[in-house]
C-alpha cells in the first residue's frame, strides 16, 4: 500500500505538482495519464526517490519514504523501474542485467549461488529471454531490449514497479504485444504498478485504475470504463477519447441543447460538474445520423473521412462543429448533405465491467 | 504555565536543526567555492593588485612608466599585427578545411582529420623548430630552390611573417574543431529550401550556410585569437633572434631580467595583455549576440557536394599535399637533420651520425633529468586532475546550479589566461601565500606542480563532463533503482561507461603538462627543469642540433602514445562497450 499525501513539488517559482493525494493498493495497476508537462514524470521521480517533495509525504506500508526534510534514496526503496529509453548497460549481458539487482537491491538474494542462478533463470524464462542470456544489448532487437528492462526491474520482486512510458520507444505492432506482456507480468508478480503514459489507448487497455493529470493537478481517478463513460471534467472528457461538449440547459435531468430547444435529451450518466456548467459531453459514437426528415437536430456534413471500420463525419450544427463516428453498415452521407442528429439511447456504466 | 517553556524550547530546537540542514548545504557550497576562489581566482586578483601597489601604497607609477616607453607601444603594435594576421590565417584555413570535410565527397576523411589534429599533440615550439629546419640552409626547401633558375632564397622564418605563418598553422585546427560540427549540423533542407527559392549554390553559401555557421566560426576565431595571444614558444623561438617582441615574450624578458621593479612592470604588461584578450572576447560576444541558431539539430555527416571523379582526385591530392607539407614534412626534416654531425653541414651520408643523441642523452645530464621531471610532473598532475576534475564534473552534472557554474568559470580562468601572465600570478600567489609568510614553494618543483594542476584542471573537468553528458542519465538511475549506490554504482556502471572519455581528458592533461613551456620557463629553478625549458635553453644557446635531437625523441614518444591510446580506446569500445 503506497500513500501519497498532499505532495507538492516546486522547481524554483514553477509548481510542477499541486498538493497531490493518491493511494496505490496492493497489487494494483495504475496508469498515470496526461499531456507532456502535466507533472506525471515528476510524480514518478518522487515515487522512485530521485528527488524529494517540497511538501507532503510519501508512505509505503506505513514507512515514510519521503517528506520535505528526509528522502529515502531509490537504492534503499523496495522498488523496480523500467525506463523510457530502457537504460540497458552496454557492457553487461542479459543475464548480468538480471543478476545486478539480485546482488544489490534491498530484496537481494542472500542465499547461495545456486539460488541466485535459479532466480536468474526463472526471471529470464518469465520474459522469454532464456535463450539470449549471454547476449549484449547491442545484439538485441527493440522488443528484446524492452524485455531485459522488464526482467531487471521485476527480478528482486519489488513491492512497487514504476514504468516511465516504457512502450513509447517501440513501434506500433510491438507496443500491442508488449501491453499483453506487461499485463502477464503483473498477473504473475502481483506487484503494484505505476505506469506513466501520454497514450490514452494504452492507459485504457492495461490499467485497473487511471489517474488523469493536468497542469500539476489530478483531474480524475477512476477505472478505465468509468473514466471514459463518466468523465468528471472537460479536460478528461476531451483528453481521453474525443468528445463533443454540447452547450445547453439542464432541467430536471433533461438536457435542452442551446441550438435547438425543440429537442430534449435524457441523462445517460452525465456528472454533476457538467450539469452545473450547462454542458452535455457526447462521444462521437453516441450520436446517430439520420436523413433530415427524421426527428433531431439539423446539421450539414462538412467533411467525411473513411476509416475502414467506421466513418468520421464532421457536421456543422448551428454555430458548433461536431464530430460523429458512424458504423460503415449504416446509411452513408456525403459532404454537403443535410442530416438529422439524435442521441443513441445506450445506458452508461457506472462500474467497471471488464475484469482483469 | 509549567508545561509551556519546554514546548517552546522543543520547537526552537526543531526549527534550528531544520534550518541547519539548509545552512549546511549552502555552507558546503560556499566553502567549496571559497577554496576554488583562493586557488583559481585570487592569484589573478593579486597580480592586478600588484600592478597598482608600490611599497604598500597605491600608485599609478608603474603604469605611467611603462606606458610612456616607446618599446611598450612597439610591442603592443607587434602583438596586434601578429595576432590579427595569424587569427585571419587560422580562420581561413580552418573554415576552408571544415567546410570541405563536412560537405564535399572525399575519400580518406578520417586520415585527413588525424593529420589536421597533428599540430595539436605536437607542442608549438617543436613545430617551430621543425619548420626552421625545413627552411634552413641544409633543409629541403633551400635544396629545391637551388634547382630552380634564378637566385631564389628560402623565406626567412625569423620575421613577423614567419611568426604569423607558424601561429596560423598551429592554431587552424582549433577553428576546424569548432566549425566542422557546426557545418554538419546545418540542416541540408535549409540549403535545399534556398535552392528551390532560386538561390545559386554560391549565394546560398553566403546567405544561408555562413550566417548559420557564424557562432561556431566566432567561437573558433576567439579560441584561435586567445591562443595566438597566449603563445610564447613561437615568438620566443622566431622573434627573439630577430629582435621582434610581442607581449608574451616581453613579459618573460621583464621577469628574467630581474630589474628592481621587474615584477611590477611585468604585472602592468600582463594587465595590458589581459585587456586585449578581454576586448577580443567582448567582440565575439557582440558577434554572437544577434545570431539565433537551433541548438537541437542533428549532425549530418553524409556529403552534400559531389565532384566529378577527376576534380575530386585533384582536390584530394592538393589537400594531402598541404597537410603533409605543413604537418609531417617539417617533423621528418627535423628528424633527418638531427642526425647530421654539425649545424650547417649538408645532408649527406658521411655527415650522418648519432652524435647529437649521444650528447643529449649520455653526455649532458640535463635532458634526462628534465624528461624525468616532466614525466613525474605530468603524471601526478594527471592523477590529481583526474580525481578532482571528474568529481567536479560529476557535481556540475548532477547539480547544475549557480554554485557549480561559478566553480567551473573560476577554473577556466587559469587556462584562459596567457601562460606568461598565469606564471606571474603563480609567483605572486605562492611566493607568499599569506603576506609575510614564505613557505618556500617558489623555487622548487612544487610551484610547477601547483601551477600545472591549477592550469590544466579545467581540461579534465570538460573531458569528464562531456563523457557524462554522453551517457543517458537513466543509466545511473537504473543502477540506483536496482539498489546500487556509492562506490558500487561507480565501479560497476559509471566508470566502465565513462572510461574512454575520462581517459582522453586525462591524457590531454598529461600531454599538455609533459610538453609545457610557457609556464615552466618562468617557474623553473635549477633541478626542476622541464623538457620545454631544456629545449628552449639549447635553442637560445644556439645548439639547434641538440634541440632537434631531443625534440625528435619527444615527437616519436608522443606519436607512439597517441597511437596506443587510439588503439586502446577502440579495443575498449569493442570489448567492453560492445559497440559495432
Amino acid at each position: 500500500m503506497i500513500k501519497v499525501n498532499n505532495v507538492s513539488k516546486k522547481y524554483g517559482s514553477f509548481t510542477a505538482l499541486h498538493a497531490i493525494d493518491l493511494e496505490i493498493g496492493e497489487g494494483e495497476f495504475i496508469a498515470v495519464l496526461g499531456p507532456s508537462g502535466c507533472g506525471k514524470t515528476t510524480l514518478l521521480k518522487l515515487l522512485a526517490g530521485f528527488m524529494g517533495p517540497t511538501d507532503g509525504t510519501i508512505e509505503m506500508d506505513n514507512l515514510i519514504l519521503a517528506s520535505k526534510k528526509r528522502v529515502l534514496p531509490p537504492e534503499k526503496r523496495n522498488i523496480g523501474m523500467v525506463f523510457q529509453s530502457f537504460a540497458l548497460w552496454p557492457h553487461m549481458t542479459v543475464a548480468e542485467h538480471v543478476k545486478f539487482p539480485l546482488s544489490y537491491h534491498p530484496n537481494k538474494i542472500k542465499e547461495g549461488k545456486k539460488e541466485l542462478q535459479e532466480r536468474i533463470n526463472d526471471v529470464l524464462k518469465l520474459v522469454g529471454l532464456d535463450s539470449l542470456a549471454e547476449r549484449y544489448p547491442s545484439e538485441l532487437s527493440g522488443g528484446q531490449k524492452q524485455r531485459v528492462a522488464l526482467a531487471r526491474a521485476i527480478a528482486p520482486l519489488p513491492n512497487l514497479l514504476l514504468m516511465d512510458e516504457p512502450l513509447s520507444a517501440l513501434d506500433v505492432e510491438l507496443r500491442m504485444e508488449m501491453r499483453k506482456e506487461i499485463q502477464k507480468l503483473h498477473r504473475e508478480t502481483k506487484a503494484s504498478i505505476v505506469f506513466v503514459t501520454h497514450d490514452q489507448g494504452e492507459a485504457l487497455a492495461i490499467a485497473d485504475k487511471i489517474v488523469v493529470m493536468n497542469q500539476g493537478r489530478i483531474e480524475q481517478i477512476a477505472p478505465p470504463e468509468v473514466l471514459y463513460t463518466r468523465p468528471e471534467t472537460e479536460f478528461v472528457a476531451t483528453f481521453v477519447g474525443k468528445c463533443n461538449l454540447v452547450k445547453g440547459e439542464w432541467r430536471n435531468d433533461q438536457f435542452i441543447p442551446a441550438i435547438d430547444s425543440k429537442n430534449v435529451w435524457s441523462d445517460l450518466g452525465v456528472t454533476t460538474s457538467f450539469k452545473e456548467n450547462g454542458i452535455y459531453p457526447v462521444r462521437p459514437e453516441q450520436f446517430q445520423l439520420m436523413p433530415p426528415e427524421k426527428n433531431g437536430l439539423q446539421g450539414i456534413v462538412s467533411f467525411v473521412q473513411y476509416q475502414g471500420h467506421e466513418i468520421h463525419y464532421t457536421v456543422e450544427v448551428g454555430e458548433e462543429t461536431w464530430t460523429i463516428h458512424e458504423s460503415v453498415f449504416t446509411t452513408r452521407f456525403a459532404t454537403g448533405d443535410f442530416v438529422s442528429i439524435s442521441l443513441k439511447n445506450a445506458p452508461v456504466q457506472t462500474e467497471s465491467l471488464v475484469s482483469y | 504555565m509549567t508545561a509551556k517553556p519546554p514546548k517552546a524550547e522543543e520547537r526552537k530546537k526543531r526549527d534550528s536543526s531544520f534550518s541547519l540542514f539548509f545552512q549546511s548545504k549552502n555552507l558546503y557550497k560556499i566553502i567549496g567555492l571559497l577554496v576554488i576562489f583562493v586557488f583559481f581566482l585570487l592569484p589573478v586578483l593579486r597580480l592586478v593588485w600588484l600592478s597598482f601597489v608600490d611599497d604598500g601604497s597605491l600608485t599609478m607609477q608603474y603604469y605611467t612608466e611603462v606606458l610612456r616607453e616607446p618599446a611598450t607601444w612597439k610591442t603592443v603594435k607587434n602583438t596586434l599585427i601578429v595576432v590579427l594576421g595569424s587569427t585571419i590565417l587560422a580562420l581561413v584555413l580552418g573554415i576552408l578545411f571544415s567546410w570541405i570535410v563536412a560537405y564535399v565527397q572525399l575519400s580518406g576523411k578520417r586520415a585527413m582529420q588525424l593529420f589536421i589534429f597533428l599540430p595539436f599533440v605536437i607542442p608549438s615550439y617543436i613545430t617551430t623548430l621543425a619548420w626552421t629546419q625545413f627552411f634552413s640552409a641544409s633543409g629541403p626547401v633551400t635544396a629545391m630552390l637551388s634547382w630552380l633558375p634564378g637566385d631564389l632564397q628560402a623565406p626567412n622564418l625569423y620575421s613577423i611573417g614567419g611568426i604569423i605563418l607558424l601561429l596560423g598553422i598551429s592554431h587552424y585546427p582549433l577553428v576546424y574543431l569548432f566549425t566542422v560540427n557546426v557545418f554538419r549540423k546545418i540542416p541540408r533542407e535549409l540549403e535545399e529550401a534556398a535552392a528551390t527559392s532560386g538561390l545559386s549554390k554560391k549565394r546560398a553559401f553566403w546567405k544561408v550556410v555562413l550566417p548559420l555557421a557564424l557562432p561556431g566560426i566566432a567561437s573558433g576565431g576567439l579560441i584561435a585569437f586567445l591562443s595566438n595571444l597566449d603563445n610564447f614558444g613561437i615568438p620566443a623561438f622566431l622573434g627573439t633572434p630577430a629582435n621582434i617582441r610581442v607581449l608574451s615574450t616581453y613579459i618573460y624578458e621583464q621577469v628574467v631580467g630581474f630589474g628592481p621593479s621587474a615584477f611590477s612592470r611585468a604585472a602592468v604588461l600582463s594587465v595590458i595583455l589581459g585587456l586585449i584578450a578581454l576586448i577580443g572576447t567582448i567582440l565575439q560576444w557582440f558577434l554572437l549576440r544577434r545570431s539565433r541558431v537551433n541548438e537541437t539539430s542533428r549532425s549530418d555527416s553524409t556529403p552534400r557536394i559531389y565532384l566529378s571523379a577527376s576534380k575530386q582526385k585533384l582536390l584530394e591530392v592538393s589537400l594531402w599535399v598541404f597537410l603533409l607539407v605543413t604537418s609531417l614534412m617539417p617533423l621528418i626534416t627535423m628528424g633527418a637533420l638531427s642526425l647530421i654531425s654539425a649545424y650547417g653541414v649538408p645532408f649527406k651520408l658521411e655527415n650522418l651520425s648519432l652524435r647529437n643523441y649521444e650528447y643529449v642523452f649520455l653526455t649532458d645530464s640535463k635532458p634526462l633529468s628534465a624528461l624525468s621531471n616532466s614525466i613525474q610532473l605530468a603524471f601526478f598532475t594527471m592523477l590529481v586532475c583526474l580525481v578532482i576534475g571528474t568529481a567536479v564534473a560529476y557535481l556540475r552534472f548532477k547539480y547544475p546550479d549557480w554554485s557549480t557554474k561559478t566553480a567551473e568559470l573560476f577554473m577556466t580562468i587559469p587556462y584562459a589566461l596567457p601562460g606568461t601572465v598565469f606564471a606571474l600570478c603563480m609567483i605572486f600567489m605562492w611566493l607568499e601565500p599569506i603576506p609575510g609568510w614564505n613557505p618556500g614553494i617558489y623555487g622548487t618543483v612544487w610551484i610547477l606542480f601547483i601551477a600545472y594542476v591549477t592550469r590544466f584542471l579545467v581540461l579534465q573537468v570538460r573531458g569528464s563532463y562531456t563523457a557524462l553528458l554522453q551517457i543517458d542519465p537513466s543509466m545511473e538511475e537504473a543502477a540506483r533503482t536496482s539498489g546500487a549506490a556509492g562506490w558500487v554504482k561507480w565501479r560497476r556502471i559509471l566508470l566502465p561507461l565513462l572510461f574512454p572519455g575520462i581517459v582522453s581528458g586525462a591524457l590531454l592533461v598529461f600531454l599538455m603538462a609533459l610538453t609545457e613551456l610557457t609556464v615552466s620557463s618562468l617557474l623553473w629553478s635549477s633541478g626542476s627543469e622541464t623538457v620545454g625549458v631544456v629545449i628552449f635553453g639549447y635553442e637560445q644557446a644556439g645548439y639547434s642540433t641538440y634541440s632537434t635531437a631531443f625534440s625528435t625523441v619527444l615527437v616519436l614518444g608522443i606519436l607512439f602514445g597517441g597511437g596506443l591510446f587510439m588503439l586502446l580506446s577502440k579495443l575498449w569500445d569493442r570489448k567492453v562497450l560492445k559497440t559495432k
